[in-house]
């Protein structure tokens, strides 16, 4: 039991490592996810595991026999992913045991996140952890770990200032708009997709005067459900580009393996209206719309690295408050680390004693 | 009345250039230090400005006895003085940020400038448009077109310097202060039409007192100011027909602002030749 504990480990491909165009291959789909998981449950060298993937990072803890299996979970992520050894060993990081157990800390409370302090975080961990749990992936360690870093996140929320100040993509998006358009009250906006960042983003717009939503999604019934709830109403996805000319900011959050709005495309759409600004706002993994339609006149494109980039801007004011949210998740880690030796310890020593009777 | 006032027509100038400046350097610091300017003290600087700036043009108008527009210095005080004019005009209807600090920063180079260069400030004899109103109104109007078009200059370039925040993901500083594209856009288009609208007057008016003094106008002042109202022209037309938008629209207006300027300082050497070797027109009841 005390090897188990020395090989408690994380290896991640996260926006800190990889750049959007190397994190939208390295993006899982929910069932690779779930997929992966099992595969590594099921070696014998691997006692808990669990995969966190979300738009920004990919995450496999575990908990193993011998700190080499570093080369078997990254040859079994890159299987999933389709990406080659070389990729993901420039692109990824691999921690272990307390190293670990600070990050899997700093993941929950926010404070790895792309934009610092966002809350979003927690509820993927939260997920991740249910549907793990669910399938019997992980054990006393891994719900140990996942437990206290839910308990460490909370505490660091509310003794420090991290989501103080704190800017979402939606308020980004929406100073964005006001640079481009000035007042919205005019402005048409046009959902791709029903993803939740996406769905956020228009409701600050709608907040901000937007008065015409349309929502486009692979599923009718998706699109009407969250057109009702934006006020807005619902097209086919297939109908998009036709009316795309109709909409000045796009919000793009589909789930397509690839580009959904080509620059001929939106060439021919701008065509018809070249005065007008088109503000697109692409917060799919893998991206959704062409990055070379930004070179077009008149055309504003802003990915999720963008958005976030701004919304960091003010990381500097909020120092201070990360510093000492940091300090907060290591004396936890540092708990649960002794929390872990000590039941090592203990679970040894009874093994001996049972030995010797 | 103005007999009274002891200081000098240039003096007076010098002072009105002085603030426009201070008002520039005032929003540049403020940029710096990342605060936007109060637009109360930006719009009290460029009246103390303007009104020292009043001064001194009708000082000078006092002395020769006519609209100061006589030479390049004259002009240029003239187009700084109608472009702060327009601004405290247009300023507050559009309630565009920063056009303010953009104006004290062209009003205050037009002004200094002028000043910083004696060769501007040739002396020329009295009587210079012949007494003949039609000719002031002219010369007038077509100088402040020519304050459109710097206004529309700026507004240009605070459109393409937006427009690049916006292209290349720059939030800080000026650019958060910038008014949107569309609003800049819409302004340069409406301002654009106005200026031509005026300069378009104007030459009518001068094309009466061609008609009937075709000696009195150098035929090199008379093709580089048709060709500036042509090129405006071109641009207005084409921008209608939504072949030249937003960025190319924006730089064919600096471009169009900067062949204006520069074609003042030959039109007004064709006219001191001309000045010299034509008499003086008698004053017309037109």
């Amino acid at each position: 039991m005390s090897e188990v504990l020395q090989s408690l480990f994380v290896l991640g491909s996260t926006h800190h490592q990889a750049p959007l165009e190397v994190r939208e291959r390295m993006a899982l789909t929910p069932e690779n996810a779930a997929a992966l998981q099992q595969e590594l449950h099921a070696l014998d060298d691997i006692y808990e595991c669990l995969v966190v993937n979300t738009c920004n990072r990919v995450e496999v803890y575990g908990l193993a026999s011998a700190p080499t299996v570093e080369a078997t979970v990254r040859d079994f992520l890159c299987a999933r992913n389709g990406v080659s050894r070389e990729l993901l060993d420039a692109h990824s990081s691999w921690h272990t045991n307390l190293d670990a157990l600070q990050h899997a800390f700093e993941v929950s409370s926010g404070l790895d996140s792309q934009i610092v302090g966002e809350t979003d975080i927690l509820g993927q961990m939260k997920n991740a952890y249910a549907d793990a749990r669910a399938a019997k992936c992980t054990g006393i360690v891994l719900n140990r770990l996942f437990e206290k870093s839910f308990q460490a996140a909370k505490s660091a929320r509310t003794q420090t200032g991290i989501t103080r100040g704190q800017v979402s993509i939606g308020n980004v998006a929406v100073d964005l708009a006001n640079r481009i358009f000035g007042h919205l009250r005019d402005s048409r906006v046009l959902l791709l997709g029903s993803g939740d960042v996406a769905e956020k983003t228009a409701q600050s717009l709608k907040s901000r005067g937007v008065a015409d939503i349309t929502v486009a999604s692979r599923t009718y019934e998706n699109s009407h459900t969250l057109a009702h709830s934006l006020g807005g109403a619902a097209i086919e996805l297939s109908d998009f580009a036709a009316q795309l000319k109709r909409f000045d900011i796009v919000i793009s959050s589909t789930a397509a393996p690839g580009l959904i709005l080509d620059r001929d495309t939106l060439a021919a759409a701008l065509k018809q209206r070249p005065d007008r600004p088109f503000f697109l706002i692409d917060v799919a993994l893998p991206r959704d719309i062409d990055p070379t339609v930004n070179k077009l006149e008149n055309v504003y494109l802003y990915n999720l690295d963008d958005l976030s980039n701004i919304a960091n801007e003010n990381l500097e004011l909020r120092k201070a408050e990360i510093d000492r949210a940091r300090i907060i998740l290591k004396g936890y880690a540092w708990n649960l680390w002794l929390q872990l030796r000590r039941r090592t310890l203990m679970a040894t020593r009874q093994e001996e004693l049972g030995l010797e009777s | 009345m103005l007999e009274e006032i002891v200081i000098s027509a240039r003096e007076a100038l010098a002072i009105g250039a002085s603030i426009y400046l201070s008002a520039f350097l005032f929003g540049i610091i403020a940029l710096l230090i990342r605060k936007p300017y109060p637009r109360a003290a930006m719009f009290t600087l460029l009246i103390g400005g303007f009104l020292f700036q009043t001064l001194g043009l009708n000082l000078r108008g006092a002395e020769i006895k006519g609209c100061p527009l006589g030479n390049i210095f004259e002009i240029s005080q003239f187009i700084a003085w109608s472009l702060v004019l327009l601004y405290f005009l247009i300023g507050p209807a559009f309630k565009l940020r920063l056009l303010g600090f953009f104006t004290a920063g062209l009003a205050g180079l037009l002004a200094g400038t002028a000043l910083l260069i004696p060769n501007w400030d040739q002396p020329y004899p009295p009587g210079i448009f012949g007494g003949n109103p039609w000719i002031e109104l002219h010369a007038a109007l077509a100088i402040f077109s020519y304050a459109m078009f710097a206004i529309v200059a700026l507004v240009s370039a605070m459109f393409l310097i937006q427009q690049h925040g916006l292209k290349n993901k720059q939030f800080k500083g000026l650019y958060q202060h910038l008014p949107s594209v569309q609003q800049l856009d819409l302004m340069a288009r409406r301002l654009l039409i106005t200026g031509v609208v005026v300069l378009s007057a104007a030459l009518i008016f001068g094309a009466v007192f061609w008609i009937n003094h075709p000696e009195r106008v150098p035929i090199f002042k008379l093709t580089a100011t048709c060709l500036v109202w042509a090129g405006y022209l071109t641009v207005i037309v084409l921008r209608i027909q939504k072949r030249l938008v937003t960025r190319r629209h924006a730089i064919a207006s600096i471009a169009l602002f900067i062949f204006a300027l520069a074609s003042l300082w030959p039109v007004q050497s064709a006219r001191d030749t001309i000045a010299t070797e034509v008499p003086e027109v008698p004053q017309t009841s037109e």
